[in-house]
């Protein structure tokens, strides 16, 4: 689910560069308190683990993490979940949309499936938008502007996961 | 005596003259203000005029108590500017009837609150009132639940009935008959979302595959045929936007990358014309491409308004932009270009001859004004309990 996350990360990089920080920026700080701004302590678990492990690194509480890169909804890490598990008394959504996003620590490619967490109202913390290789819901596959809390006994959205469900194919 | 007291009798004093002073002074006033009656409540007119707008706020962070307010935008204080509210709950879509006085609204409810038994419906909202008419219980489930769209809800056959998209995620089409706020039946609609009005008597909708599905009814609403148009766009590598403009008959449908598609919807099945650019070549380098989330929409001059950014990147598409572009659609020609006061994230134009244009500014969710002839900004409209406005449309 997405559609403010624009306004909040998104915009917020762009209408720094393009216009008056003191107009507009002033604006923005009040909306901004819970989006992309929230504190981030990144997690440096790729130096923790042993080589030959799977590695990643970064903060899941963060927009700028590597595998919401076509996300767009609250992060459920911020909402008592965190990336691949839902808050507790929420209920997951079992059909969701995907995107492939790239983890810096290894260089591939994975299969992002972004499950929303239902049945409580908006968790509304830590907006995120990034929309990268969304698209609109004519591909339902690739779209976050749906309330996917489809099949789910609840309809209320609350929050977004995102859980690595495959790598990728390498792009030839 | 102390002195205590002393302060007391002074103040008695002062009490009894002031009193007096009191009456003597009512003589002189107006009679007193007439006994008001209780209970009465405001009803608006039949036809709205032009400068009214139907500002929906979904409620992102409460998406059950979603409201659309009426908004008059030509008054310049608040309080003459905000004629009404009405709920819609879900995130749910709006479509206006002028001929039957009705506005529909797609909502979603839970026994309790954002738990229990699920119920969807179409609500009928009588103009005036911006009251529930009436009622038409839709399949559970089902109802196209997103980002609001304006052709989630089609009108056919003059009113007659109304389709309400499906996604869930399969697809399909509602159809609801009117007069007798009845489901006539469900139309599938494979691989393909949404419900644009075409021909006489049917819809067409948007594909995976980059073609459209249109879709012919009889006269009793059932299902005369479907046919697939050939692709003409692809969904991966030059995706289009699925928020046309629809001048008569003719739909604009913009892509992502700055193309526009004009599709003519008058005959039985979806006639897609050579696409042309949105951005002149000479600004091109700029990188200038359309964004936003209702970021389309048109007035009664044959012009259609777009939101455009510059800078175009994977995910910047319903960002919104900066500016508003105006073209003159068959012509093919921009005519206008309008810096926005900050930030443009859904827009729309009022009807009649001197249209205005309502721009969401997303920095702070107020609304912005502009004139359509010279791009001059005129007020901004704000602090009358909006949250997300994340969809206007211009009063029918």
């Amino acid at each position: 689910m997405k559609f403010l996350d624009k306004l909040f990360e998104q915009q917020t990089r762009q209408l720094a560069q393009r216009s008056s920080r003191r107009g507009m920026l002033k604006t923005l700080g009040g909306l901004l308190v819970g989006a992309g701004t929230i504190p981030l302590l990144p997690v440096a678990r790729a130096a923790a683990e042993a080589p030959g492990h799977p590695v990643e690194e970064g903060d899941p509480g963060s927009c700028d993490y590597w595998r919401y890169c076509a996300i767009d909804g609250f992060l459920c890490s911020c909402c008592g979940g965190s990336e691949n598990t839902c808050p507790p008394g929420t209920e997951m959504s079992p059909v969701t949309w995907i995107g492939t996003c790239r983890n810096p620590a290894d260089g591939r490619n994975y299969v992002i499936s972004y499950n929303d967490c239902c049945g409580k109202s908006s968790c509304g913390a830590c907006l995120c938008q990034r929309d990268e290789g969304d698209r609109p819901p004519y591909r339902p596959d690739k779209t976050n502007d749906i309330n996917w809390c489809l099949g789910t006994s609840s309809a209320a959205y609350h929050c977004s996961t995102a859980i690595v469900v495959g790598v990728a194919f390498e792009e030839k | 005596m102390n002195h205590a007291f002393k302060g007391q009798c002074w103040l008695a004093a002062l009490a009894v003259f002031s009193l007096s002073g009191g009456v003597s002074a009512a003589q002189d006033r107006p009679p007193p203000l007439p006994i008001e009656p209780t209970g009465v409540v405001e009803s608006l007119p039949a036809s709205y005029p032009p400068s009214w707008f139907l500002v929906h706020d979904a409620g992102f962070f409460h998406m059950g108590d979603g409201k659309v307010y009426v908004i008059d935008t030509a008054a310049s204080t608040l309080p003459e500017q905000v004629k009404g509210t009405f709920n819609v709950s879900m995130i749910g879509n709006i479509s206006q009837s002028v001929s039957r006085g009705e506005i529909y609204a797609t909502e979603t409810f839970h026994s309790r609150g954002s738990r229990g038994d699920r119920l969807d419906v179409l609500t009928i909202f009588d103009r005036q009132t911006l009251s529930p008419r009436g009622e038409v219980i839709l399949p559970t489930g089902k109802r196209f639940m997103g980002m609001p769209e304006r052709y989630a809800m089609v009108l056919l056959d003059n009113d007659r009935w109304l389709g309400v998209a499906n996604f869930s995620p399969a697809t399909s089409v509602t159809l609801v008959d009117l007069d007798t706020r009845k489901i006539i039946g469900e139309i599938p609609t494979p691989g393909c979302v949404l419900s644009y009005p075409t021909g006489k008597r049917g819809f067409s909708s948007l594909c995976a595959d980059g073609r459209f599905l249109s879709t012919e009814l009889k006269a009793d609403g059932s299902l005369a045929k479907q046919t697939r148009t050939d692709p003409f766009f692809n969904s991966d590598s030059s995706p289009i936007y699925e928020r046309p403009a629809i001048i008569g008959t003719t739909a604009y449908f913009p892509s992502v990358a700055g193309l526009v598609y004009p599709v003519d919807m008058s005959g039985a099945v979806a006639k897609v014309g050579e696409p042309w650019n949105l951005v002149p070549e000479s600004e091109r380098a700029e990188n200038w491409a359309p964004a936003g989330i209702g970021l389309i929409d048109r007035d009664d001059q044959g012009r259609f308004y777009i939101i455009m950014h510059p800078g175009a990147t994977n995910g910047s598409y319903q960002g919104g932009g900066p500016e508003v572009w105006v073209y003159d659609a068959a012509g093919k020609k921009r005519v206008l270009r309008i810096k926005l006061q900050a930030w443009g994230l859904t827009l729309a134009v009022s009807r009649g001859k001197n249209p205005v244009l309502m721009v969401v500014n997303p920095t702070d969710m107020s609304l912005e004004m502009y004139n359509t002839s010279s791009g001059d900004f005129i007020r901004t409209i704000s602090g009358f309990g909006q949250e997300t406005p994340l969809m206007v449309h211009g009063s029918k």
